[in-house]
């Protein structure tokens, strides 16, 4: 299968999500300094593979394959990489946010962009909700001149 | 510490609730009245002489496929009803047109190609069976 129509199992970015979630709470409840810039810098070297590559590459799903997969039964379906790889390119987004305000010490905007990641996160891991998706298309039409 | 333990208990409730909402408010049949036309050739294919059904996608959603999938069950049952795929981040002109906020969002068009019905969000079959019901039967089928 080529990489154009790669199908991936979808319940590993779900429970993948359940990472970001908790180490965004716990930043969050750190507030800024030390501890949130290394929980951050974390995250932002989880996310990179994720939105480069795919959740495929990410580590959350190297664990979910080896560990967690055998242990599952097959899907009910796969899904496209796409999604994903793109909720895995906000999620970057959101957590360098947070990192480069945590490491001007600028408290509103570090609160700001992890309290968006915790909520995005969480509603990707509990609920199997892609936030950036469902906002992608508003995206689009708002970013993109009338034709 | 606790201050924050209760704004972050605050921030996912608020979560939990705006995705019950919005959960309950997908794949939700609506009438439409007075909607704009769509040709064959924004839709790709020939439409089906009882009416159309089209999901608008984008590459990146995720909920798309399986919606596609649930409809091209669904249609087996009704005659003369075709399926179409639109790409609404491809089309934005028609997704402006229509208003499609979205996807998947699936419209009924008629045999002319009018909107009958629409259904924002991934609905389940019974509401894809709802909307399709919309259409009026085939014309001349008895004869």
């Amino acid at each position: 299968m080529t990489t154009a129509d790669r199908q991936i199992d979808p319940r590993g970015p779900r429970l993948g999500a359940f990472v970001p979630l908790t180490l965004s709470i716990v930043a969050l409840v750190l507030g800024p300094g030390l501890g949130a810039i290394v929980i951050f810098a974390i995250l932002v070297a989880l996310f990179l593979p994720g939105a480069i590559v795919g959740p495929q590459a990410t580590a959350q799903g190297w664990v979910f394959r080896t560990f967690i997969r055998p242990r599952l039964g097959p899907p009910a379906a796969t899904e496209s990489f796409r999604p994903p790889r793109f909720a895995q390119q906000v999620g970057l987004v959101f957590s360098a946010a947070a990192l480069l305000f945590a490491v001007a010490d600028v408290s509103l905007g570090f609160f700001v962009f992890a309290g968006f990641l915790t909520f995005a996160a969480f509603l990707q891991g509990v609920f199997d909700f892609c936030l950036g998706c469902e906002m992608y298309l508003l995206l689009k039409r708002a970013t993109t001149r009338a034709a | 510490m606790l201050l924050r333990l209760l704004v972050i208990g605050a921030l996912l409730t608020i979560a939990s609730l705006a995705y019950v909402w919005w959960s309950s408010r997908q794949g939700r049949v609506h009438q439409v009245i007075a909607a704009a036309a769509l040709t064959s050739a924004d839709l790709g294919i020939s439409p089906g002489a009882r009416g159309t059904v089209v999901v608008f996608s984008t590459p990146l959603c995720a909920k798309c496929p399986g919606t596609k999938a649930m409809l091209a069950r669904v249609i087996e049952d009704y005659e003369g009803v075709a399926q179409a795929e639109i790409d609404a981040a491809a089309r934005l002109d028609i997704a402006r047109r229509f208003d499609i906020m979205r996807t998947p969002t699936v419209l009924v068009l008629n045999a002319n190609g009018v909107a009958v019905a629409r259904m924002d969000g991934a609905p389940t079959a019974v509401q894809a069976r709802e909307a399709i019901d919309a259409l009026p039967p085939l014309s001349g089928y008895s004869i």
